[in-house]
């Protein structure tokens, strides 16, 4: 069994070091019109570059674009479609971070793709695959104002169209991994006949890629039977969340893992050993082709220094279990 | 309640007072001074003198708006969790994070025991308070957001840090309360952030405040309290700050429909906007929250600190909220002080 390595989906856009921060004073410059939209573009593909050649460096077999493009996970998918206006700043669950809430106040439109170039450009960036993490249907329609559909199930069955035709993009272009980003389905107010429903709306244009399903920030393991029924390809699991996940996992799984070992969260680096022997425990009745291990969300919210680190400890784990 | 207390320590407040959440903007040469101060081309006393001038500037301006309960404005502080984490042992810097769009911050690692080293806001709160005869709020960051805005490296788990950080901390409120702090208001924008900790975080609040003489507010911001409402009420504040407009005003029929016993803030201007709302708009809001929580209980103040917009968008942002006050109040034929 192979055992791969992924950044989940963010990566810090920028350092503590001066030469890191290009993209945050080209971002400020353009603000203020001193730079023109031109421009700032091209300070987003050089760190796009960038923080792809740092994932590669540390061992990474399916780098992201790090999302550097992105106002927030939320906002950035839904800010061309028709039916949505970007609405004021909310805390993205219990971190430090805001998004922009969207405000459905029509039928949402899916006008043209938009995460096709992004994953073009960082595909040609990078000699391994490029995995590509999207916001989910349910998660998406959960983190939005709804002010014309009137129902949980309007908005995310309609949103899974949306997110399907992105996928269906996506895959056309050779993206062989898509990760929907499901933080929500963890939430005690869960409806599992919707979140099944709209999960497999939005996987369903996938073509040959696989669609992993990505929950974060939340205890898993007592979903984790339900998790295992959805249509998708891959399960990609927080197990910095869920102490009770590993002894579930020790039963073996029906889909592919994608284990988040690493606190994508925290500073405090993870112990190699300690973390392979408890990826040995969880795999040992593991029958796939493969699993991944990938840090437990976004890297995002640790700074770029330990967002290496994490990836690097990644790499040190797999060698422990080699 | 809240204001036979607040009459009690000697502070009488017209009807729907005013006040603002804490930070203001910086004028830009002090915005120089501090990256000068950064990179050592600059002394401290020079900027000291810079922070002092621009104190001085914002406490006559908000004499001058007419607001009630004026705050020092926060010139000599940067991140609200990285100022306490700089004043007190057990934290070492931690590098950029994302919090939004283009705004990173540096966010602390509590690497060891922490230990208040000795007051930390309280020069500049008495310093900034003889300066005017109005109430001049204290101003702190509670113990869970420290704890929740920090990574965590020194402590086994979030409840232990938080706990001790609430011991700490309340040496901090009470030097405050000692110096003559009247009102003090502690920011907990995090509180909300994960239900199932609300029952520990209140009770580090009560440990860091329970039994001093002074009239707490707490600040809270950007989340989702509907989720936390009904634990609200056994808040240990006087006063919660609620950052309103950005959220369409949500809570009101909450507020309305279950009222928590307590004085509320609302915040009837968008911190994060750069357009300064109408007035027309304004008043509505605070109309409706005056409607919902009664006029006896509604302070008006900004959504969140302003220090994010410029020196001219918060003095109008300020303006419209003390503007509005004045015509609810006006419709509601109060007299100047509550009796």
């Amino acid at each position: 069994m192979k055992l791969l390595i992924a950044n989940n989906s963010g990566y810090p856009r920028i350092g503590d070091a001066p030469e890191e921060q290009e993209l945050r004073r080209a971002t400020d410059a353009w603000e203020d019109k001193r730079k023109s939209d031109g421009e700032l573009e091209d300070a987003r593909d050089a760190v796009a570059r960038k923080v792809i050649a740092e994932q590669l460096e540390a061992g990474v077999d399916l780098p992201t674009d790090g999302q550097v493009r992105w106002h927030d996970p939320v906002s950035h998918l839904l800010r061309r479609s028709r039916g949505v206006e970007l609405g004021g700043l909310i805390r993205l669950y219990d971190t430090n971070f805001y998004y922009r809430r969207p405000l459905v106040k029509g039928a949402v439109r899916h006008r043209e793709p938009v995460l096709l170039e992004e994953f073009r450009f960082a595909q040609e960036a990078s000699a391994k695959p490029v995995k590509v993490a999207l916001t989910g249907p349910y998660t998406l329609a959960a983190l939005s104002l709804d002010r014309h559909y009137g129902s949980r199930r309007g908005l995310a069955m309609r949103l899974a169209a949306f997110v399907a035709a992105e996928v269906e993009a996506l895959a056309e272009a050779g993206c062989g991994l898509i990760q929907l980003d499901e933080p929500e389905i963890l939430r005690p107010s869960a409806d599992w006949d919707i979140v099944a429903e709209a999960t497999s709306a939005a996987a369903c244009r996938r073509g040959s890629a696989k669609i992993a399903l990505a929950a974060s920030w939340g205890d898993a393991a007592p979903l984790y039977e339900k998790m295992q029924k959805l249509d998708v390809d891959i399960l990609g699991l927080d197990l910095t969340y869920s102490p009770g996940l590993p002894e579930r996992l020790k039963a073996g799984s029906d889909k592919l893992l994608a284990l988040g070992v690493v606190d994508g969260r925290n500073t405090r680096l993870e112990d190699p050993r300690r973390t392979a022997d408890a990826v040995g425990r969880i795999l040992a009745r593991y029958k796939k082709p493969f699993a991944i291990l990938m840090p437990s969300c976004s890297l995002e919210f640790v700074p770029r220094s330990h967002a290496r680190r994490k990836l690097a400890l990644l790499g040190s784990v797999r060698a422990r279990l080699a | 309640m809240s204001r036979e207390k607040l009459k009690k320590l000697g502070i009488e407040l017209p009807v729907i007072p005013t006040t603002s959440v804490g930070s203001l903007p910086k004028p830009p040469a002090l915005v120089k001074a501090r990256a000068l101060r950064r990179r050592g081309a600059l002394s401290s006393r020079e900027l000291r003198r810079l922070e002092d001038e621009a104190t001085v500037f914002w406490v006559r301006k908000q004499e001058e708006l007419g607001i009630d309960v004026l705050v020092d404005g926060e010139q000599y502080r940067g991140d609200m969790v990285e100022y306490f984490a700089e004043n007190m042992d057990g934290f070492k810097p931690g590098g950029l994070v994302r919090s939004y769009g283009n705004r990173f911050y540096r966010k602390p690692i509590i690497s060891g025991k922490i230990r208040w080293r000795g007051p930390i806001t309280v020069e500049r709160w008495a310093s900034a308070q003889k300066l005017t005869a109005r109430p001049l709020k204290g101003m702190l960051t509670g113990p869970y957001t420290i704890m929740d805005w920090c990574f965590l490296e020194g402590y086994p788990d979030r409840r232990s840090a938080t706990t001790e950080l609430a011991g700490q901390l309340r040496r901090e409120a009470a030097a405050l309360v000692k110096a003559g702090a009247k009102i003090v208001q502690i920011d907990e924008p995090a509180i909300s952030t994960r239900p199932e900790e609300v029952g520990w975080a209140f009770d580090a609040l009560r440990a860091a405040t329970e039994g001093l003489d002074a009239y707490f507010v707490m600040h809270c911001c950007y989340g989702e309290f509907h989720r936390i409402y009904d634990e609200l009420r056994r808040l240990p504040v006087d006063n919660l700050d609620l950052e309103m407009s950005n959220s369409n005003l949500d809570l009101l029929a909450l507020l309305r429909e279950r009222p928590l016993g307590r004085d509320i803030s609302v915040g009837i201007v968008d911190a994060h906007s750069r357009a300064v709302e109408d007035l027309a708009i304004v008043e509505g809001r605070l109309r409706r929250a005056v409607e919902a929580v009664g006029p006896e209980r509604v302070w008006a103040d900004p959504d969140c600190g302003l220090k994010t917009r410029t020196v001219e968008e918060a003095i109008g942002k300020l303006r419209v909220v003390q503007r509005a006050a004045l015509e609810v109040r006006k419709s509601l034929g109060s007299s100047p002080a509550v009796k």
